[in-house]
């Protein structure tokens, strides 16, 4: 049984004529200790489906599971906070600038009720060690820190109630090329510490490479293929998924000049045509797309994809 | 990407060319660039503090070395500035400057405080309706239109005449007249605000809705509002002491500028000059010293 | 002579010690483009504003040449740069906040050719048109006639190109012109960008801090660290052998497991000697010293003691 289930999850902003479905029916399982990496570009819905999942926003339709229990409307319960957590993308923003870190790291802790009031204390000290920092930190203030020391003090603050789950998104993005690695590796020294998984919500995937072991490509709303990690990128199936790893530019410069280049832009998500969301920039697309939904189907064993053109291909 | 929200800042945005050199190089760099000490950044900051700092040590301790306000003295009236008196006698004997320094006290106590409880009042008001929205937020901007409606100084003249002449009661009016600025300001602040990551961060680490707002979000939207409060302690001082000249809310004998002006303006024409200038300079200076602290209270010296 | 020659180019914070740019040179020639590599505080954007004539308040010129097409730029009497509106155009980052958000797309390019050809407005409402077209937009009709905030980021960037390009410029700085984007709109831009250089013959100065992107773009590269440039060669020469340890390094950087609980050095802007020293794994007590381009190949120069010190260290 996986620690995180999500069935057929729907969350649309607005109603009526200007209502934007940012998740369009997602299928997602995340198990116990695992890194699950979510990528897409921008609109496709991967920060709100992170958002969903940690309980920031309530799904408009749509069916969660956590640990075995059918949440259903308590997403925004401290239980939950206490197994859910998330990093944003943002250090700077993310810190309340007018508090110092060992308010902003004690807080979750005298708030959730996960530990007493003479062991808060020695809970801070143990997580800001985790995330390579001193007590010399604990009076600071976010201005004091740079884009590195800030993210982790947002990461240490998100592992101060021992979540099973940690949301990341974007958690690199706005960092620095060589400040960018050390917080994967930390992440991932804290993984093998504490068994932690991760949602990794990124549009990097080089990023994505280097910590995910199964990852689930975006787009409008919808997951088009999931696979392990070296799967994806060794061998992507969806046509999306090609353009999207095609258009990474490499440092290997015999690939120069081979990319594949998609047609258009993304449709905006308010004026969907029927069928499959990608007909007007796929390479593959024909007849069927344009009448019929495709669905997540089981491909290659390891794998699922959404597109007729693959999964019908073996016929 | 927000679906129809406000934009929020990008506080992740580097190099944004043609920007200041401080916003634009690392804080060790940027130290230097601004070395410039304060009085030569800010002139009008320190001169008007300076002022303020006069007044207050003047208010707080002036009145336990002059004399008695209210004592007359018949034979000593209208005496120009002397020795004895520095800035002279009124019509009753009484020293100018000792009911000067009383009124120091009186009036630049009234300003802070009014000051104080409509920022107070007003940005409290003002979280709740930016933060919560809806007919809360409906209802607070509409009554808010309705305030500022009325210029402040007809409105406080209004409600002192309703609720009667006293010290407190000029309080209450002139804080309600200027509660208002406080709403727009901390509002339009919070709305903001609220779309930045630490609030989602703050609703994680357990914080229900009323601890993010009050806790987390006010303390950042108050920026503005001190600004605004060092400029509404000089509105208030002179909202105070035009209604005293004009004979509503504080009244003679008690020594309050305003009401010295009153007091003294006729004589201005029989010749006795000081009776009105000096207080009527002090509320001039009081109102500049505030004013000159507002306009340079920026977000570098917050 | 080179289209756009940069030499020596020495910037500062006035009044202090602090030296953002140190003896930074390269060239550009026609229908070339070339990268300007570092990380974020490397100077390369200041560069590009200095070049521009763009530096803010508190920076100055200190020393250095710029020569557009055999003309100087910097000012022997003020150590300004005369600014080149229509020789020498930039693009920006954030393309929504390059563009104006109270004027319409096309109008925005059509002011750029009534003031730079000095086009009559009807003409130049037309040709605004004509170059959306060329920068790859669908519809550019309707397009101009929007405003940025409607429009997509890629679609922004098209109109900032397009109002650059507008001026027929002989040199264009594009400054992480896609580092806001998504990645296959990355793709489609960088596809335009070679295609217009092809086609005028505009030398592109392309400033960015992603290997791949200059991987996947540029002729030659200059890599730049705390203001010092510290390797600069052809494409081929800098990514397939480097020679200096700061490239090495970067290159690295990319792939490399770190030690999570170690926190990065910054660089110390007053510093006389080599900017890297206080991380060079090769460091020694010439490094205290500015250590010149040494050559390294056909063209090629890394900044480095270890390629030609006197005291035989190589």
């Amino acid at each position: 049984m996986a620690l995180l289930e999500v069935r057929g999850l729907h969350k649309v902003f607005g109603h009526g004529r200007s209502a934007v479905p940012a998740v369009r029916g997602v299928d997602l399982d995340i198990e116990r200790g695992e890194t699950l990496g979510l990528v897409g570009e921008s609109g496709c819905g991967k920060t709100t489906l992170g958002r969903v999942v940690v309980g920031l926003q309530a799904p408009t339709e749509g069916e969660i599971t956590f640990d075995g229990e059918v949440l259903d409307g308590k997403l925004s319960r401290p239980e939950y906070r206490k197994r859910v957590q998330m990093v944003f993308q943002h250090p700077a923003q993310s810190l309340n600038r007018r508090m110092r870190v060992n308010t902003t790291l004690s807080e979750p802790l005298r708030l959730l009720d996960v530990a007493a009031k003479d062991e808060i204390r020695g809970r801070v000290d143990q997580v800001l060690r985790l995330v390579g920092l001193g007590p010399d930190y604990l009076l600071r203030g976010p201005r004091q820190l740079s884009g590195g020391q800030q993210q982790r003090i947002a990461i240490a603050r998100a592992l101060m109630p021992d979540p099973d789950l940690v949301v990341l998104d974007e958690p690199t993005s706005s960092l620095d090329q060589s400040v960018r690695g050390r917080i994967i590796a930390l992440l991932r020294s804290i993984q093998a510490e504490r068994g932690v998984a991760y949602l990794f919500i990124s549009h990097d995937l080089s990023t994505v490479r280097r910590i995910a072991d199964r990852v689930a490509v975006m787009y409008l709303g919808r997951i088009v293929e999931v696979a392990p990690t070296e799967r994806i990128f060794e061998d992507p199936q969806h046509p999306y998924t090609k353009a999207l790893l095609s258009a990474v530019p490499s440092m290997d410069l015999d690939t120069r000049g081979t990319r594949i280049i998609l047609e258009g832009e993304t449709p905006s998500p308010s004026e969907l045509p029927s069928g499959c969301s990608f007909q007007d920039r796929c390479p593959l697309v024909h007849e069927r797309c344009r009448t019929e939904d495709p669905v997540l189907r089981p491909h290659g064993g390891d794998r699922m994809v959404e597109c007729f053109a693959v999964t019908e291909r073996a016929r | 990407m927000s679906y129809g929200g406000p934009v929020p800042p990008d506080y992740g945005d580097p190099h944004a060319p043609g920007e200041r050199a401080e916003e634009y190089l690392a804080p060790e760099i940027a130290g230097e660039a601004s070395a410039l000490p304060l009085w030569r950044r800010k002139p009008l900051l320190v001169v008007g503090a300076v002022i303020l700092g006069i007044y207050i040590v003047v208010a707080v301790l002036g009145p336990l070395f002059v004399g008695d306000p209210r004592v007359t003295d018949p034979a000593n009236f209208y005496q120009g500035p002397s020795w004895d008196n520095l800035f002279g006698t009124d019509k009753f004997g009484r020293d100018v400057f000792a009911r000067a320094v009383h009124a120091a006290r009186l009036d630049i106590t009234i300003g802070i405080l009014i000051a104080f409880f409509a920022m107070v009042i007003g940005s409290a008001i003002g979280v709740v309706s930016g933060y919560f929205g809806g007919w809360v937020d409906e209802i607070v901007m509409r009554l808010t239109d309705v305030v500022l409606a009325f210029p402040g100084f007809v409105l406080a003249l209004v409600l002192v005449a309703a609720i009667g002449n006293s010290i407190p009661n000029v309080v209450i009016a002139v804080t309600v007249a200027y509660i208002p600025y406080f709403i727009r300001l901390t509002r339009a602040q919070v709305l903001a605000e609220r779309e930045l990551e630490y609030v989602d961060g703050a609703k994680l680490a357990g914080n229900g809705p009323w601890r993010v707002a009050f806790r987390h979000v006010l303390p950042n939207s108050l920026g503005p509002s001190f600004v605004q409060a060092a400029l509404v302690a000089g509105w208030a001082i002179l909202t105070v002491a035009g209604l005293a000249f004009l004979g509503v809310g504080i009244r003679p004998p008690t020594a309050e500028w305003g009401v010295m002006v009153a007091e003294g303006a006729p004589d201005i024409i029989t010749g006795q000059w000081w009776t009105a200038l000096f207080p009527g300079g002090m509320i001039v200076a009081a109102a500049m010293a505030f004013q000159f602290i507002g306009d340079d209270l920026g977000a570098d010296v917050l | 002579m080179s289209l756009l020659e940069v030499r020596d180019l020495t910037v500062g914070v006035e009044r202090s010690p602090h030296t953002l740019l140190r003896e930074v040179g390269f060239t550009v020639e026609p229908g070339e483009i070339v990268g300007l590599v570092g990380e974020s505080g490397s100077g390369k954007t200041m560069a590009s504003l200095a070049i521009m004539g763009l530096l803010p308040r508190g920076i100055e010129l200190r020393a250095g040449s710029v020569t557009l097409d055999g003309r100087e730029l910097v000012d022997p009497a003020t150590g300004e740069i005369h600014r080149t509106a229509n020789e020498m155009t930039m693009i920006f980052q954030h393309p929504r906040s390059a563009l104006n958000p109270t004027m319409r797309a096309g109008r925005q390019i059509a002011r750029v050719l009534e003031l730079n050809q000095q086009m009559e407005s009807r003409e130049a409402r037309d040709e605004a048109v004509g170059m959306l077209s060329r920068v790859g937009i669908p519809g550019a009709g309707r397009v101009a006639r929007a405003y940025p905030h409607q429009l997509s980021g890629g679609m922004c960037q098209r109109v900032m190109i397009a109002m650059a390009l507008a001026c027929k410029p002989k040199v264009l700085i594009a400054d992480e012109p896609t580092t806001a984007l998504d990645v296959t709109i990355q793709a489609q831009i960088f596809d335009l960008i070679n295609e217009l250089v092809d086609e005028t013959g505009t030398g592109v100065l392309f400033i960015t801090h992603d290997l791949g992107a200059i991987a996947e773009m540029c002729d030659r590269v200059t890599v730049l660290y705390g203001g010092q440039v510290m390797e600069r060669g052809t494409l081929r020469q800098v990514f397939t052998d480097p020679r200096h340890p700061y490239t090495t390094y970067l290159f690295d950087a990319v792939e490399r497991e770190v030690d999570p609980r170690v926190e990065e050095k910054g660089v110390n802007f007053a510093l006389q000697g080599c900017r890297f020293g206080h991380r060079c794994p090769y460091v020694h007590e010439a490094c205290a010293e500015f250590p010149p381009l040494y050559p390294v190949g056909d063209g090629h120069v890394a900044s480095c003691f270890l390629h030609g010190g006197t005291d035989g260290t190589s």
